[in-house]
């Protein structure tokens, strides 16, 4: 079974002054379809320039990339934004923009413009998705710069969702004002992903984000550890393992 | 890790084996008498692991008794007319040593396992000691996969002393992780530099 994401000693490498700095270092994984992948990872660890280089937002120096077997690098940019906008969705809380005046169910469903919908056919969508993530139809209805961070951060999410991506990758989730509305949401991408067979990965500082994910790893100075339970993927650095099953959730 | 011979490892069973292997890697370093290795030990494992004097008298016999050290009874440094034992390690002790290194033992505290084996380990360790703190990171991994989430609905007591265990969990394995991952990028550096 072609694996849904692969990395093959893939590495990475950033100036800085007048060096460079390894940021990734030959790493290997693979990431079945259905999977829900957690990176535990401090700051500078490499983890952002994980999750970027997965979505093809950034190449690798050295080393392939494959979404469904496909070599990003080899793909056309416009294929590869594509990608972006269709299969992979890439959540950053740094991402969000909004335009004045937007209603919140419009500012979903015109994310949907490459899908070849109508905006009626996206704002019912849209609609459907904002319900997931407990935002109801009177609150769809609300002017997006009314938002709280909390709903805030439920409208990024149903903004990914609402595209059905097949891989769903989340940049250290975002900062909201109580632990209880942290546990929400991730209970709500959780079951989201689950629901919908989407492939979560997703990245953090902090280990209670990614409680209950299928597979956990820690990224460190661009080496990958990771368990191997369950069944999962998961290679260390510069070795690859095949044959990984798909996650039980 | 290792897979040695069940009479190699002997000496590695029961308590205190942090312990006994850390004495091993100092008798190695230098040979001394009971109070001058307590006193290494004491210095070498840091504030926080409490080492008693007449523990390492024991243990000491015990290494004694496996083979690893041997005792002589030799004048005082400061005093000749009286005499203390002076412990030294033997051939086979250097091999011992190593084989501690390379081995897991699952029913000890790990991290004091790791702990002890870094206070003395020796350069030619250091691939054995990477070896170990990643098996211990991908255990510390492997235990947060067990944490069950929260869906964040709960409103009760029972369920806020849940949250909080689960903090609790989490917390100290992501200090865990912090440590072992640090600790290699420590000794990783120290390689790329003696390249």
């Amino acid at each position: 079974m072609t694996p849904l994401l692969s990395f093959l000693n893939v590495s990475k490498r950033y100036p800085d002054g007048g060096r460079d700095i390894l940021v990734l270092d030959r790493v290997s994984l693979e990431v079945n379809a259905g999977v829900s992948v957690g990176i535990r990872g401090a700051r500078r660890s490499g983890k952002s320039t994980l999750l970027r280089l997965a979505a093809g937002i950034a190449l690798p120096d050295s080393g392939t990339i494959c979404f469904e077997g496909r070599d990003l690098a080899q793909m056309a940019s416009r294929e590869r934004g594509r990608l972006l906008r269709g299969e992979i969705a890439f959540m950053s809380a740094a991402d969000w923009r909004a335009t004045p005046g937007e209603s919140v169910v419009d500012h979903v469903a015109t994310s949907l413009g490459s899908e070849g919908l109508t905006m009626r056919e996206a704002r019912r969508r849209a609609v459907l998705v904002l319900d997931q993530v407990e935002i109801g139809a009177a609150g769809a209805e609300e002017p997006t710069t009314s938002l709280s961070q909390t709903e805030r951060a439920r409208v990024m999410l149903a903004r990914a969702l609402a595209r059905e991506p097949r891989l769903l990758m989340l940049d250290e989730p975002p900062q909201l004002p109580s632990l209880g509305e942290c546990d929400r949401f991730y209970a709500l991408l959780r079951s989201a992903a689950r629901e919908h067979d989407i492939t979560l990965l997703m990245a953090s500082e902090e280990m209670s984000a990614l409680g209950g994910l299928g597979v956990m790893m820690s990224i460190n100075d661009g080496e990958l550890t990771s368990t191997e339970a369950r069944g999962t993927v998961v290679a260390l650095p510069g070795r690859r393992r095949a044959g990984a099953e798909r996650s039980a959730q | 890790m290792a897979s040695a011979s069940p009479e190699k490892t002997r000496w590695m069973r029961g308590p205190s084996t942090p312990l006994r292997g850390a004495l091993l890697g100092l008798l190695l370093e230098r040979p001394g008498h009971g109070g001058d290795l307590a006193n290494r030990l004491a210095a070498r494992l840091g504030e926080t692991w409490r080492v008693d004097t007449n523990d390492v008298y024991r243990l000491l016999e015990q290494l004694e008794k496996t083979g690893l050290a041997v005792s002589r009874d030799e004048p005082k440094r400061n005093n000749h007319r009286r005499t203390h034992l002076v412990y030294y390690p033997t051939e086979e002790s250097s091999e011992a040593l190593t084989l501690w290194m390379e081995t897991l033992l699952p029913r000890e505290p790990v991290r004091l396992g790791l702990q002890a084996k870094l206070s003395v380990a020796r350069e030619q360790d250091a691939h054995r000691l990477l070896a170990a703190l990643r098996a211990y990171e991908r255990e510390c991994l492997m235990l947060a996969q067990l944490v069950s989430p929260t869906d964040g609905r709960g409103r009760s007591w029972t369920a806020l002393c849940m949250d909080c265990t689960r903090d609790a969990v989490y917390g100290q394995l992501e200090v865990e992780i912090t440590w072992a991952t640090r600790t290699r990028q420590r000794i990783n550096e120290f390689l790329e530099r003696s390249r």
